[in-house]
């Protein structure tokens, strides 16, 4: 014999807010399984502005993975090359989720503006 | 809430858990999400729960449990900068839900154990819990556990790493623990919940409560990404060797979890 369901009103409430996240989480979860393709990561790096700091200039480098797959301990190689040096700065990320970004900052000596930056090569893994 | 986080919060605050929430795919996310609500399920249908319970309420306590989860889940990680703006929602909910599903087996647990009330009363009065409910609770405790470990590195690099002599070594202390305590310790209920008349009978449940553990370390090193692309050998190796946390907490899940 089953007894009657004894609720108050603040465990209804949670029960509502419970069932509104999972169902919520269930459907975006069950969506992206069905969109979500199969694609390598795809590396995708962008250079900011050149900025003067004390010890020389820094500069914003924001990475982005296109592609459907974790990128997992990627470098990105961003070298300075200006007419008599070769200024070479990388950066590494532990993990670069998919269709996400990350954002971090290199350094040179010199001034990229007195210059040309080039990125690559960009190397990673997946896991 | 706070049973939630006394269970779960050594995953809150590892690295690998957080990692695990954007390298896990959508469909094992479901079928971790699923795992979590059937564990929820069982665990709230055999035990915490007062004997007469119909399924309609144990349904409605295992989606509040999982909404708790989520919700803490979510608090607590933007709290630790773990999750925040400017990150694409696939990461952010990933994280949420890697980290919910233990806090909402924790939630459930903790309201069953620690709570007060009618919950406290657990299955007291009933005098007999099915084979079937008895493997509910030992997975529960198994993947309350293991789940702590199983994300972490070290599992892999033993995994990989310990001969196959050193494997047995691990198994026997595995299943001698399990015997220990659910036959020779005086943890509570064990004399109530798992006497056995007989050595084959003690064997019989010491055997099946590790072939949970065995399982339930295999399943959650699946949904963690730990057995793919690597060999036998190493799988055998990581699930032996999760399976020593896994079989503590199945055998102390099947007396203290009732």
């Amino acid at each position: 014999m089953t007894r009657a369901l004894k609720k108050n009103a603040l465990e209804w409430t949670v029960f509502g807010i419970g069932l509104l996240l999972v169902l919520a989480t269930l459907a975006y979860l069950i969506r992206e399984a069905v969109t979500t393709g199969s694609s390598p990561p795809e590396i995708v790096v962008q250079l900011g502005t050149p900025r003067q700091v004390t010890h020389g200039f820094q500069v914003p480098v924001t990475v982005f993975n296109r592609g459907d797959k974790v990128a997992e301990h990627l470098s990105v190689v961003i070298t300075l090359v200006a007419k008599t040096e070769r200024e070479e700065a990388v950066l590494n990320i532990a993990f670069l989720p998919r269709q996400s970004k990350r954002e971090g900052w290199v350094t040179f000596r010199g001034d990229p503006g007195n210059g040309t930056l080039e990125t690559g090569p960009v190397v990673y893994a997946s896991p | 809430m706070a049973g939630g986080l006394l269970f779960s919060l050594p995953l809150l605050y590892t690295g690998e858990v957080w990692w695990a929430g954007f390298t896990m795919e959508p469909p094992r996310q479901l079928a971790y999400l699923a795992t979590t609500f059937l564990l929820l399920l069982g665990y709230n249908r055999y035990a915490g729960l007062h004997p007469d319970t119909g399924w309609t309420e144990v349904v409605i306590d295992s989606v509040e449990e999982l909404g708790l989860g989520l919700l803490l889940s979510a608090f607590i990680l933007y709290t630790l900068g773990r999750i925040g703006p400017g990150q694409h929602v696939d990461e952010i909910l990933g994280s949420i839900v890697v980290q919910a599903m233990t806090i909402a087996i924790g939630v459930s647990v903790g309201t069953a154990q620690l709570g007060g009330g009618e919950a406290d009363a657990g299955m007291v009065g009933t005098d007999k819990v099915t084979f079937g409910g008895e493997l509910v609770l030992g997975c529960c405790g198994a993947v309350l556990f293991a789940a702590n470990v199983a994300p972490t590195e070290e599992v892999v690099v033993l995994g990989a790493d310990l001969s196959p002599l050193r494997l047995i070594a691990v198994t026997l202390i595995s299943f001698s623990l399990s015997a220990l305590i659910l036959h020779y310790s005086d943890f509570r209920g064990a004399d109530r919940w798992v006497r056995a008349d007989s050595l084959g009978g003690m064997l019989r449940g010491t055997i099946v409560t590790y072939v949970v553990a065995l399982a339930a370390s295999a399943a959650i090193l699946w949904l963690f990404g730990r057995l793919d692309g690597v060999g036998l050998t190493t799988i055998v190796g990581q699930t032996v060797v999760l399976g020593l946390p896994a079989s503590l907490g199945a055998s102390a899940g099947r007396l203290l979890l009732q």
